[in-house]
């Protein structure tokens, strides 16, 4: 709306430049200049540096000399069962935890969104899993999973689900691992999920249930015929936004285990850090940057969508 | 009147049934507990089952942040054969905590954390507040790309640029005139200060706050603002006096969430920060389990002390937390 209108006063003066113009332009140059020489030299100038030593051979330990070796580096990282082992977890944990949080999350919000005594308190609470310290949401479930007496395995053994003498090592493996962390994350993120649904909802008027109730439509059609299409354009905001956040796995990963084929992150964290191949990292780093790139690119089409549509 | 027509409809079915000579109370409707089962027509749910779905999410909500707590609370002993609440309740880990072998390097990572956090917000809000203006008032080219630019920086993951940031820590920090070769100021090499943390969460942080700030200076209603300058006030002065007080709950807000950030990172923390001097609460608290043998009750303790200033500040500013968190650009 707002470009509409800079197009509309561009058009009125299409070939004289008024003085206010200037001005104006003079003063946001001013007012934008700290922020472009910070952002440039923090973000764009290590963006590019990226980029740049993703082509070369880039070792800071081993003393080998930094030489262009153009592709090498990607071609290596594809041809990597690692890297492929670490793709396929990510992606699993992304997709895992995401549609759940989805569903919960949805239900959560119809639930919270009716009105009923104390809603308030209960709005409340559900925000404190995700104020939590990401870190010490993963020790929490860390210790959760302990075998013998963390309270997964003392909960099961209480209900008998466990025998006496069976005492499983939760994060045994790592593939068995994702799905514990995939808990981890959505008994944290759900509450975000809730709370930009929740958010949706409140443009729903309750007129059109009133209307789908005349209609004879029951609980599973309401939500068919009214509340999801209308909270499309919410859902895909908060569906974009944590496909993002989960891609990007990297914190809870580190407690729960020292394997590092368990994500893109963790993978690209361990080549930078703990051999210090700078360049073959950065390579590494560019899938994640790319892959976020596309899902941003979507979500600013969503974004500009939601806007014209109000 | 819908309501009125559902009643007379069941008082109908009621009467047909032939319950109205079971006494005064049925032929006044359904039996009671019929309602819990039926939805008003502008709700979704029955009572019933909004009731057993509250009771199921309060549980799966708490539980864990309880057990966390009541960990905190318990001795090792009974930690370790598996009591979820403890039997006899002790202050003693977070006695240990604030007092024990390790109490130093805990409260130091305390002063880090809060240090990296406030100077974080302060330098992000300060340069961020005059470019967010220029976005939301003033007219100029590419202005909505530079925006979504400006987005885009704020949801990139920190790893697209962690290994060049990296580089630039250890090298030092160059502020210089740019295509002159001028250098203004050299910083000595930063790695494991906390000031390598100030500036790695500048990246993230100060395009979040452009991204809000300009969203909230948007909704101050334009007249207010060339009523000013009726009365003579230059841009500047506008912005000053009108702008910025009348979006004080905004600009708390952005602060805010700018701490929470701040004080959550890990990532950048735990590639630049190896010395006690310069780790910040989540490296420190990570360090109980692993590092140091695993002392779950230090962790404990050490988590719930860390997780209530956050945990505290989104109860207390609730509205603005999820004002903040719908703006769009929350990293999920």
């Amino acid at each position: 709306m707002a470009a509409q209108m800079a197009t509309r006063t561009n058009q009125k003066h299409r070939f004289t430049i008024t003085r206010r113009q200037w001005r104006d332009w003079g003063l946001a140059a001013l007012f934008l200049l700290p922020t472009v020489y910070v952002l440039a030299k923090i973000f764009v100038v290590p963006i590019y540096e990226s980029a740049v030593w993703s082509f070369y051979h880039y070792n800071l330990l081993d003393g080998t000399p930094t030489r262009f070796i153009g592709l090498r580096n990607y071609q290596e990282i594809l041809a990597s069962s690692d890297f492929w082992v670490a793709f396929d977890r990510t992606v699993y944990f992304t997709v895992v935890s995401v549609a759940a949080e989805l569903v919960f999350g949805f239900f959560s919000a119809l639930l919270l969104h009716q009105m009923f005594p104390g809603r308030t308190f209960f709005r409340a609470i559900i925000i404190i899993p995700w104020a939590l310290l990401t870190l010490v949401n993963g020790l929490l479930w860390d210790w959760i999973y302990q075998p013998g007496f963390g309270a997964l395995s003392v909960i099961l053994h209480g209900l008998h689900i466990l025998g006496p003498h069976q005492d499983p090592v939760w994060l045994g493996s790592s593939a068995g691992i994702m799905n514990f962390v995939a808990v981890a994350d959505i008994w944290k993120m759900t509450p975000f999920m809730t709370l930009i649904l929740l958010a949706g909802l409140q443009s729903i008027p309750g007129e059109l249930y009133e209307s789908a109730m005349m209609d004879g439509a029951g609980f599973w059609k309401k939500l068919r015929y009214v509340t999801i299409p209308q909270l499309m354009p919410s859902i895909l905001v908060a569906l974009v936004l944590r496909l993002m956040g989960a891609f990007r796995v990297y914190d809870i990963l580190t407690v729960f285990t020292g394997d590092p084929t368990t994500s893109v992150s963790y993978l690209t964290f361990n080549y930078a850090f703990r051999y210090f191949y700078l360049g073959k990292a950065s390579a590494m780093a560019w899938f994640s940057t790319l892959f976020i790139l596309a899902l941003i690119v979507v979500y600013i089409w969503a974004l500009k969508r939601n806007a014209d549509a109000q | 009147m819908l309501r009125q027509r559902d009643r007379a409809l069941d008082g109908a079915r009621a009467t047909t049934a032939g319950e109205d000579a079971r006494g005064p109370r049925a032929r006044k409707g359904y039996p009671v507990w019929r309602k819990w089962f039926r939805a008003r027509s502008t709700d979704l749910f029955p009572p019933f089952y909004l009731w057993v779905g509250l009771i199921l999410l309060t549980v799966f909500t708490l539980a864990p942040f309880v057990y966390l707590f009541t960990s905190s609370l318990s001795e090792k002993q009974e930690l370790l054969s598996g009591h979820l609440v403890p039997h006899r309740v002790t202050l003693d880990n977070y006695v240990r905590l604030f007092t024990g072998a390790g109490a130093g390097d805990f409260i130091h990572a305390i002063r880090n954390s809060v240090t990296v956090a406030v100077w974080t917000t302060v330098f992000s809000m300060v340069i961020g507040v005059f470019a967010a203006y220029a976005f939301a008032r003033i007219r100029f080219p590419l202005r909505m790309t530079s925006l979504f630019a400006v987005l885009a920086m704020q949801i990139l993951p920190s790893i697209s640029i962690l290994v060049p940031m990296y580089v630039m820590m250890r090298n030092g920090v160059q502020i210089d005139l740019p295509f002159t070769g001028v250098v203004l100021y050299q910083s000595p090499p930063l790695l494991d200060t906390v000031w390598a943390l100030v500036i790695a969460y500048t990246t993230f942080s100060l395009p979040f706050v452009i991204w809000l700030l300009a969203g909230y200076f948007q909704t101050i209603p334009l007249e207010l603002e060339e009523a000013s300058y009726v009365d003579g006030c230059n841009r500047l002065r506008a912005m000053f006096q009108v702008v910025l007080p009348l979006s004080l709950p905004g600009i708390a807000a952005t602060a805010i969430f700018t701490l929470l950030g701040a004080w959550d990172e890990f990532m950048f923390a735990n590639a630049f920060t190896q010395t006690y001097a310069s780790k910040t609460l989540p490296i420190a608290i990570s360090e109980f389990i692993g590092k140091h043998g695993m002392d779950w009750g230090l962790m404990t303790a050490g988590g719930f002390i860390a997780s209530l200033p956050p945990v505290a500040i989104s109860l207390l500013l609730y509205r603005y937390i999820v004002s903040g968190m719908t703006a769009g650009g929350v990293k999920g």
